[in-house]
């Protein structure tokens, strides 16, 4: 579900980070407040279609973003079938998926550093709560880029207990992936002091 | 350019002496660095880079201090580990290369001409766009190494570089390592033949310097010493 950059030169790419974070975030402010009713499910999607359908998008990147999104939706749309019906259901659900295509068009258009260096900017008045705005922007960084790292880490840990005859037990899985992401942790705030970031 | 001085220095881990009363002054452009496991190389290595520092004793690594002068170490001097995963940051390939300019100050144009050519240059231009988590292990030490050196460092510390890599890929980074005059390099590492390309060996026994000399020599005593 993380979202990589994709170079390009269309509209999305050539706007602003700023400009583009604060537009997105817009949009997906008004999609919250619409009601939950069939045209506003209509309006929702017809935003999101319009959006990527922008040149330097593209229809197949927001089938993509679909996809990835497809377990977090059929959970939605199941619960909000059996409590709110029909109506309710499509239109929340609608909300969900657009918030989330929305979201990751912002990532498909601005590269990392841009966003980084663009989240310190908006955090700046952080500092006056004596919070360090570069390590606030760096420590998203570091949460997006860390999770393909664990998912990793995860799966040789299962795999190391399927090979030596371990069962699904969670304590077992538990301590060596634990001790494993600490390390991987440590390793990473080398790498990073090394890197020149303090 | 002065090189890499320690004058009586000691590093204390914990209750254990990773380092013991190391004396050294190397002036040579690449420096092998071999020893058994545990004998204090890595240690030695993260001396060098300023991310331990000596309990006892002086260090001056390119005539700065690494603890009063930390961030102009940290601008000439780069660090490659031996696990290449540790050491991505960014989710694409071009933006960990990138990263590594973050706190210059040049215009973004010049950084990102330094970016393609840093990928230009380790064969990485094609993977630009890629995830850097997708890369193989290779691929991923050549983008470490290209993180490290769109630096423009004068000195890169290597601490076994190509622990993980197969035969052809650790040829590959030995190479890059190796064949670039502009920077002194430090390696640590088992690869005995890699170590022989260097100009000066250093081994490292029991948390002591025992030996310094060319590599050959180095390399003849540290066997004979292996209780084979």
């Amino acid at each position: 579900m993380v979202t990589l950059y994709r170079p390009g030169d269309g509209p999305w790419h050539r706007l602003r980070p700023g400009r583009k974070t604060a537009l997105l975030l817009l949009l997906v402010l008004g999609i919250c407040l619409l009601p939950a009713t069939w045209w506003a499910a209509g309006v929702m999607a017809g935003v999101c279609l319009a959006c990527y359908a922008i040149p330097g998008a593209g229809m197949r990147e927001l089938g993509r973003q679909l996809v990835a999104t497809r377990w977090m939706v059929g959970v939605t749309l199941i619960g909000q079938l059996i409590f709110l019906g029909p109506e309710s259901a499509a239109a929340n659900t609608t909300r969900v998926a657009v918030a989330c295509a929305l979201a990751a068009l912002l990532a498909l258009t601005t590269p990392a550093t841009e966003l980084l260096e663009t989240f310190e900017r908006a955090m700046g008045p952080l500092t006056w709560l004596r919070l360090d705005p570069r390590r606030v922007a760096l420590t998203l960084a570091l949460t997006l880029s860390t999770l393909p790292v664990l998912a990793n880490l995860a799966r040789d840990v299962r795999e190391a207990q399927r090979a030596r005859g371990g069962g699904r037990s969670l304590r077992h899985f538990a301590m060596p992936f634990l001790v494993m992401a600490l390390k991987h942790a440590d390793e990473l705030g080398d790498a990073l002091t090394a890197r020149g970031v303090r | 350019m002065s090189g890499i001085a320690l004058q009586g220095v000691s590093v204390r881990l914990g209750d254990t002496d990773v380092l013991r009363d190391v004396t050294l002054s190397l002036d040579a452009r690449t420096i092998a660095v071999v020893g058994e496991n545990g004998s204090g190389k890595s240690t030695l290595a993260r001396l060098l880079s300023g991310l331990v520092v000596a309990s006892d004793g002086t260090v001056r690594v390119l005539g700065l201090d690494p603890v009063r002068q930390a961030a102009e170490l940290r601008r000439r001097v780069a660090v490659i580990f031996s696990n290449p995963d540790a050491q991505i940051v960014m989710p694409t390939v071009a933006e960990d290369v990138a990263f590594s300019l973050r706190t210059e100050k040049s215009p973004r144009s010049e950084k990102n001409e330094r970016v393609i050519a840093a990928l230009d240059r380790f064969g990485l231009a094609d993977l630009a766009a890629r995830s850097s988590h997708d890369l193989s292990g290779g691929q991923k030490q050549l983008l470490a190494l290209c993180g490290a050196f769109v630096r423009r460092p004068d000195l890169v510390v290597a601490d076994e570089p190509t622990a993980y890599l197969d035969a052809r890929n650790a040829r590959r980074v030995a190479d890059h390592l190796l064949a670039d005059t502009s920077h002194r390099l430090v390696l640590v590492t088992h690869d005995l033949e890699l170590a022989q390309r260097c100009e000066t060996a250093v081994l490292v026994q029991d948390g002591t310097v025992t030996e310094v000399g060319a590599p050959e020599q180095v390399i003849a005593t540290y066997e004979a010493g292996i209780p084979w």
